[in-house]
């Protein structure tokens, strides 16, 4: 009995000893396996890491590989561009002449492609990227004079020589930046950080070379001539503004009338515009019977009060009218509105809203470019945007006199002639801010309607338009 | 208590993890495909101005075109958008935001691809209060829309 007491207690002793042991060897073990995690979850993050610093390295290796072609094609297009400008100066016919503007045309324009996917801060190299357009549209314009029979004059020959100048010092200066980046002191990342953020200014650490290179196109001559990069592009004066001055509670008024009479609840001048082409006064109007959203915007010159566009911008509901009835209704608008002899053209429709081109006519004559387009709300036929730049910058007197060929001597000179369907006086505008008076003459091919353009006094093809007939409205092509 | 310092570990750790793969895969799903001009047009303003007034969307857009009929900008809308660091939208990404469909930017690209320009030919716009350069400060303001100055 006794001994059985003993071994009893020896036997509980053991086992709570047991027991404490295997509790420490337990807890011991949750620490391990804590440990253990703790070492895992350091293991994964460590080689994610490793990728991550792996994809980057890979992406900026593609990058700069973007770059340093960019860079490296530019030089050579550079190269090109010195060359055939030269070779420009030196040809004999106006074929050869033809040929290699063709060249300088296609090399500076590839020129200033790659120029512009360089990571260089906006407006470092403005000069050049401007040098290298205005080179390919003169040149452009260029060929055309010479296969439209005009030869390259000396004044024009002169021109060539000065470009010709620049860009013997652009390539110098692209030869030195190239030998910067071939023994790494030059490198796209860094030009890249200092190039990301908008605007900013000019940084101390971006290379001299830039904007030595650009320093050198300050003095570059102004070149006027037909294209639309040419200067005078950047400077037209608005014909089409008449009238005096007017005060901004006089254009108050004449929005209100603009408008129609009790559509506005309220009227505040934004901001002046002094753009210094058309000087505007600037509202935003609250439509009166119009939710929360019935905001609209306008335009309206400081000289002569003309309504310079106006934009309203809603839901648009189910359509309940077409859009042969929405040119109806932007006609009359127009003509309740002091233009009385406008003309539908193109036309587009989206999100229930038909956008509508309306050009001047006089005397069966359509100016095309006296242009006012008109946004009709196909749920009410509501107006819902005007804008009438085109009309403002080009409406004028013409003086054309009577056309030196008959419509049936243009008529000849259209190869399709048999195709014509319709015909008529056009005045169209040219893309560098001249008009021309046309013969319009439409035809079909293919199914296709086309539109060309003799001139009216030189019998010359001014212009061939194919237009294009969709659901969703007419454009040209 | 080493077990509380331990999950908190843990759910940093994690945290980190989830952040970073999340950053990474936001940035492939969007891939560059082929988008018209209207689309790429509206995801530059969506990028730049969705938060501005319908008039500063259709401004921003305006400034775009501008730049392309500009001899000193890349001639095409392609190339003016994704110029480097013309543009913050496209440097941070915010040009690849998707459109959120009752926004107007895809209506505000269109007209300016229309011919509606409220900024009358600027090539250049800023936001007065964030703007960092000096350089943009010596150009004359034209217009002021929103929260942006247009100049030219």
């Amino acid at each position: 009995m006794e001994e059985n007491r003993i071994s009893e207690e020896i036997f509980t002793a053991e086992r709570r000893k047991y027991e404490k042991t295997r509790e420490e060897l337990e807890r011991s073990r949750a620490k391990n396996r804590g440990k253990n995690l703790i070492i895992a979850v350091l293991l994964a993050t460590t080689i994610f890491g490793a990728y991550q610093y792996n994809t980057a390295m890979k992406l900026r290796q593609q990058l700069n590989n973007a770059y340093n072609k960019a860079f490296y094609e530019l030089v050579d297009y550079i190269k090109n561009v010195e060359v055939m400008l030269l070779k420009a100066r030196m040809t004999s016919s106006p074929e050869m002449t033809a040929v290699v503007l063709s060249d300088v045309w296609r090399e500076s324009f590839c020129a200033a492609s790659n120029l512009t996917q360089l990571p260089i801060s906006m407006g470092v190299l403005s000069n050049t990227e401007k040098f290298l357009t205005q080179v390919a549209d003169l040149s452009k314009s260029m060929v055309k004079q010479v296969t439209y029979g005009k030869n390259i004059n000396e004044e024009q020959m002169k021109t060539l020589e000065n470009l010709h100048k620049l860009s013997v010092n652009l390539e110098k200066g692209l030869l030195e930046m190239q030998q910067d980046l071939n023994n790494g002191n030059l490198k796209w990342e860094n030009v890249a950080k200092e190039g990301q953020e908008e605007m900013k200014e000019v940084s101390e650490d971006m290379p001299k070379t830039f904007g030595n290179i650009n320093e050198q196109f300050e003095e570059m001559p102004t070149l006027i001539y037909d294209g639309p990069y040419s200067e005078h592009m950047q400077n037209r004066k608005a014909l089409g503004l008449t009238g005096d001055k007017v005060t901004e509670n006089q254009a108050i008024e004449k929005l209100q009338k603009f408008l129609g009479d009790g559509k506005v609840k309220a009227i505040t001048k934004l901001a002046d515009n002094n753009n210094g082409i058309i000087d505007t006064y600037n509202f935003k109007m609250e439509l009166a019977n119009k939710d929360k959203d019935g905001v609209a915007e306008a335009d309206v010159s400081v000289k002569g009060g003309h309504v310079v566009w106006y934009l309203y911008n809603r839901e648009v509901g189910e359509k309940t009218i077409d859009v042969k009835k929405a040119m109806e209704l932007g006609r009359k608008f127009l003509a309740d509105h002091g233009y009385p002899n406008m003309k539908e053209s193109y036309y587009m429709q989206n999100d229930g809203i038909a956008t509508i081109n309306y050009a001047y006519t006089e005397d069966g004559i359509t100016y095309y470019p006296d242009l006012i387009k008109v946004k009709v709300a196909l749920d009410n036929g509501e107006i819902v945007g005007f804008e009438a730049n085109g009309y403002l910058m080009n409406h004028t007197e013409r003086d054309y006199g009577p056309p030196k060929l008959t419509e049936d001597e243009a008529r000849e000179k259209v190869i399709r002639g048999e195709k014509i369907k319709s015909s008529g006086l056009a005045v169209i505008p040219t893309n560098y801010g001249t008009e021309i008076l046309c013969y319009e003459f439409t035809g079909k091919v293919d199914d296709k309607d086309f539109l060309v353009y003799i001139n009216a006094n030189t019998g010359a093809e001014e212009d061939v338009l194919i237009i294009i007939n969709s659901e969703d409205g007419i454009l040209t092509m | 208590m080493s077990n509380i310092n331990f999950k908190k570990l843990l759910i940093m750790i994690l945290t980190v993890i989830a952040v970073s793969l999340s950053a990474v895969f936001s940035q492939i799903s969007f891939g560059a495909g082929q988008v018209s001009d209207v689309q790429l047009l509206a995801r530059a303003i969506n990028g730049e101005a969705r938060g501005e007034p319908y008039e500063g969307q259709v401004a921003v857009g305006a400034v775009i075109l501008n730049r392309v009929k500009n001899p000193s900008f890349p001639n095409t809308i392609a190339g003016v958008i994704y110029q480097p660091g013309a543009f913050t939208a496209v440097s941070d990404g915010q040009i690849n935001v998707p459109i959120d469909p009752k926004s107007t930017v895809v209506k505000a690209a269109q007209d300016a691809l229309n011919g509606w320009d409220p900024t009358y030919g600027c090539i250049y716009y800023w936001n007065p209060a964030t703007a960092t350069s000096k350089w943009i400060w010596s150009r004359k303001v034209v217009v002021k829309i929103g929260k942006h100055n247009f100049a030219k």
